[in-house]
């Protein structure tokens, strides 16, 4: 389909010329690199029909001959590279080169090319295909924390948001193949509704503003990408399983794909479900779950101008919250906080799941067509649906605990139209335009005041984006404007209680440039400069009343006004020798009306006892940071690791630091590999290190109980492929937190009532075929 | 090809029709208003005494549940030297009538206990109740008086408290645990 099509995961295939052959004699050759051209030696090209394979030589080259035609896939290998596999139809001689992604990259975190259609400049970096797989127990925030610069904000382990320089939530843009995210993001104890299993890629713009996405977005954008179908006729796809010792929980993944010339399909699902975890010293009672996850991705291609793809996912979960967290007042709040044991904790592990607990479904219809109109010009279509239903369930009185308390369906549809423009200059525009409508219902007969309004909103945005490439740099700008029209219905907290209307209009501007240059080869620097703005969220300006979770009283304000953001990034890449890696991201992010709670100095008086009050206000407010990445390779078996993360934010007006931003974070890895050869390939040992510290730009009457000491935690772990036949196993063994050690984390709320978890022995196997 | 186009309009047709069993905007727009049965609006703390005379009466009243106005607190004076016979009460006065949650609270008496915390040396309040483990409900309770002194008291309603903890049964609610649906103070004189 054009150079455009190719997906996201698989590396790059530079160049293929077609020459003259014979039957069963024709030759196949070409060159394998190292990404960014340094020929590689020793990589193993391998036809796995013929079960033969051949070396590339000192310059790169490789060469079979007398080869009969026929359809073939071919495994290209190295040592400290991550294996590719390539489907070709081979009728004549044939030259192909090989890019491989070299090792230290693959280690942490890659940039691809792919992604930075999105953007040019920005920082991109991706969770590969290869760590999603070693990972298969984790949720997409613990995934994304694999990635300097990104935290989550928990309740227990099982709900983690991602927080991308410290923004979170209504401030961060998730992407499920493209489409915003729409669910019920105003909690803090609300995580995205996507399995990560089902994704090819899950990347992070650690960015200023990807203005070609309508949602909020005050910078950084999380994407979730189920990736491309492969061209290949045959039937592949992979199983996995994997084990936790903490929580004796099992999962299973599975996935499917076909190719064809004109049509594709891929289906993934997922099943998981675990116990109660624990930690060192106790169970965290009810904290079991279970989750069930299906897409399905159907591609068609009508003509060699038009193409469509139909992609579905549903996501299911039914989560329980540690039961001792569940607290009617202040008091309870204090006298969890001093015990040792959270109340309610039993002695064995269970499998139950009772309240409080989440039962969380989410679904998404999309479809999305492509029309070339020739080489240089295309357009999308997208037209796309979402459903959410979240229902919260209290231990309550007189059995209503089978009632949820919090009951709500949220519905939206997305149409998008974009038209990429390639002119003969190397420029690159992009222009489109947007619809979003969003309906937000309570289900009425929870017998509690709803503390999110009924709403409905109808979003118009449209967008300009240019991009330009020279020798060295790149350039690119951005310009979006966005129209929301929003009719509320809010229930009154005075009595008789009646149903109060509003009706508002926010207009947003948002614009973004940015250039990166690359000094020599691998020495770059990248530096963006975005203003965006969001708007004011519904629980923002309208909740009113007691948050259970939180022990407050929070207070909205219907006079709150857009929020504005001016973001500054800089990053710089560069490579000390052959042997060190080196990137650094800076950050500075001010805002003018950032929307915060600030606790106020009155308690409000109720039957439960007295509550701080938190009232949503407006400040300005910076924040700023830094992530720091280094690798390093002392030898063909030897490589080693450095993260370090800092952020740190105030609010201007009022001089006080904001809350819950990260801890600054420090992690390591040190990376032995063993070259094995026959049936076992690339062995890896790591030993692996991370200490969060404690969050002291923080004041003593921002929060309930001082924020959690330093903890440091110490990892391992064990990975090894074996070939089978064709097919290839993975095994990963991982212990998190070896040692057991004791800690809390300060952006985990079930901090105030429990440790967190202790020695966690993940098994995970990835058969792929 | 422009056949297939159609196709795939069609199909794009298809995918926004779900959009079409929609709700009308109105009842998004038009909430009906729960009903509050869950809430407890007021609790009344009533003093009789043994030897007749006046009652006393110690109430607690937020008739708009949390937040909105601020809740009524009547207080009472006691005498010295006197044997009360006392009972609770709580009301959801939402509810037009009023509904007793006392009823709910007795007929859960497993899962709940009422708490009496006063900085009053000589004021002490015995249970008089029992769920059917032989633990202290709390709802009917005796209070005595001594000398003349004024302070504060404290009443605490705790929904699946443990019972068995230590202390619980007489009444320390220090190791309960469970969550406080009532928690209210009111000052308290003897004389």
């Amino acid at each position: 389909m054009s150079d455009k099509r190719i997906s996201f995961f698989v590396f790059l295939v530079l160049s293929i010329f077609q020459l003259n052959g014979q039957e069963c004699h024709i030759q196949l050759k070409g060159v394998v690199q190292e990404k960014g051209a340094t020929p590689l030696s020793y990589a193993n090209i391998y036809i796995k029909e013929l079960k033969s394979g051949v070396a590339s030589e000192e310059n790169g080259k490789y060469k079979f001959n007398n080869i009969c035609p026929g359809n073939y896939h071919i495994v290209i290998s190295h040592i400290g590279c991550e294996s590719i596999e390539y489907y070709l139809s081979l009728q004549k001689d044939t030259t192909i080169n090989f890019e491989l992604e070299h090792h230290h990259q693959l280690l942490d975190e890659v940039s691809i090319e792919g992604i930075q259609s999105y953007s040019e400049t920005q920082n991109v970096k991706q969770i590969s295909l290869k760590k999603i797989a070693e990972m298969p127990n984790e949720n997409l925030g613990n995934m994304l924390e694999n990635i300097s610069g990104v935290s989550t904000i928990n309740n227990g382990n099982r709900i983690s948001k991602p927080v991308v320089n410290g923004m979170y939530g209504n401030r961060l843009l998730i992407l499920n193949n493209g489409i915003a995210q729409s669910g019920q993001q105003w909690g803090v104890d609300h995580s995205p509704e996507i399995d990560p299993l089902s994704a090819q890629s899950i990347s992070v713009i650690k960015g200023v503003g990807a203005l070609e996405f309508q949602g909020s977005n005050l910078g950084s954008v999380v994407l979730v990408e189920s990736g491309k179908i492969n061209n290949d006729p045959h039937l592949h796809g992979h199983a996995r399983y994997f084990f936790e010792s903490n929580g004796l929980s099992n999962g299973v993944n599975f996935q499917l794909e076909q190719g064809r010339e004109s049509w594709g399909w891929k289906i993934n699902t997922t099943l998981k479900k675990s116990g109660d975890q624990n930690t060192p010293d106790y169970f965290l009672t009810n904290t079991a779950y279970e989750e069930a996850s299906a897409s399905a991705l159907l591609e068609k291609r009508w003509s060699e101008k038009f193409n469509s793809e139909l992609y579905f996912s549903t996501f299911n979960t039914n989560l329980g919250i540690l039961r001792g967290s569940q607290v009617g007042n202040l008091t309870d709040l204090q006298s969890a906080f001093e015990r040792e044991e959270p109340f309610f904790t039993e002695d064995a592990l269970s499998f139950e799941i009772n309240p409080p607990r989440q039962e969380v479904n989410h679904h998404l219809l999309k479809l999305k067509s492509k029309w070339l109109l020739d080489e240089n010009r295309f357009f999308d279509f997208v037209v796309a649906q979402q459903w959410n239903f979240r229902q919260e369930y209290d231990v309550r009185r007189s059995g209503r605990s089978d009632k949820p308390s919090l009951s709500l369906e949220q519905r939206t549809q997305f149409a998008e139209v974009k038209y990429h423009y390639f002119t003969s200059s190397n420029s690159k525009w992009k222009l489109g335009g947007q619809y979003q409508g969003t309906e937000n219902i309570n289900v009425p007969e929870t017998g509690i005041l709803p503390l999110i309004p009924n709403y409905i909103s109808a979003k118009w945005g449209l967008f300009a984006l240019w991009s330009k490439e020279y020798e060295r740099l790149s350039l690119e700008g951005g310009l979006r404007y966005d129209f929301e029209n929003r009719r509320v219905a809010t229930i009154s907290n005075t009595f008789p209680r009646e149903v109060l209307n509003y009706d508002n209009n926010y207009h947003n501007y948002s614009f973004v440039v940015g250039g990166a240059y690359e000094f020599q080869r691998e020495y770059h620097l990248n530096y963006n400069l975005g203003l965006t703005s969001r708007n004011p969220e519904v629980n923002e300006l309208y909740s009113n009343g007691l948050h259970q979770g939180v022990s407050g009283i929070e207070e909205g304000n219907p006079n709150l006004v857009e929020e504005q953001s001016i973001k500054q990034t800089l990053s710089i890449e560069k490579h000390l020798g052959s042997k060190i890696h080196l990137e650094l991201m800076t950050f500075y992010q001010y805002f003018q009306n950032y929307i915060f709670l600030n606790p106020q100095e009155e308690f409000r008086l109720t039957i439960r006892g007295a509550f701080p009050v938190f009232k949503y206000e407006q400040t300005q407010a910076e924040i700023y940071g830094f992530d720091l990445v280094s690798s390093m390779e002392f030898n063909e078996r030897w490589s080693a690791l450095l993260k370090y993360s800092f952020i740190q934010g105030n609010d201007l007006d009022n001089r006080e630091p904001i809350v819950f931003l990260p801890s600054n974070n420090l992690r390591t890895e040190l990376n032995y590999q063993i070259p094995l050869k026959g049936q076992w390939e690339n062995l890896e040992l790591q030993l692996n290190h991370q200490s969060v510290f404690e969050q002291t730009h923080i004041n003593e009457d921002q929060d309930f109980v001082p924020p959690p000491e330093t903890y440091h935690l110490i990892g391992f772990k064990a990975s090894v492929a074996r070939k089978l036949g064709k097919n290839k196993l993975n095994a990963t063994l991982q212990i998190n937190n070896l040692f057991n050690t004791v800690y809390r984390d300060y952006l985990n709320r079930q901090r105030y009532f429990a440790d967190d978890i202790g020695r966690n022995i993940t098994i995970a196997l990835n058969y792929t075929f | 090809m422009m056949k297939k186009i159609n196709y795939a309009l069609l199909i794009s047709i298809l995918v926004l029709s779900f959009s079409a069993c929609e709700d009308d905007d109105d009842d998004v727009l038009a909430p009906p208003i729960p009903n509050e049965e869950e809430v407890i609006t007021t609790l009344r703390f009533i003093l009789t005494p043994d030897s007749g005379g006046q009652v006393a009466s110690f109430i607690f009243q937020d008739l708009d549940g949390d937040g909105g106005n601020i809740p009524v607190i009547t207080f009472d004076t006691l005498n010295a030297n006197t044997s009360y016979t006392a009972s609770v009460q709580f009301l959801n006065e939402l509810e037009n009538p009023a509904e007793d949650i006392t009823v709910e609270v007795k007929e859960e008496d497993l899962e709940h206990q009422v708490f009496y915390d006063t900085d009053l040396s000589g004021l002490t309040i015995t249970y008089l109740d029992q769920d059917p483990n032989g633990n202290p409900l709390g709802v009917d309770t005796k209070a005595e008086t001594t000398s003349p002194e004024s302070g504060t008291l404290t009443i605490t309603l705790r929904h699946e408290p443990n019972k068995d903890a230590p202390g619980v049964s007489n009444g320390d609610i220090t190791n309960a645990g469970g969550e406080t649906d009532i928690e209210v103070s009111f000052p308290i004189v003897v004389r």
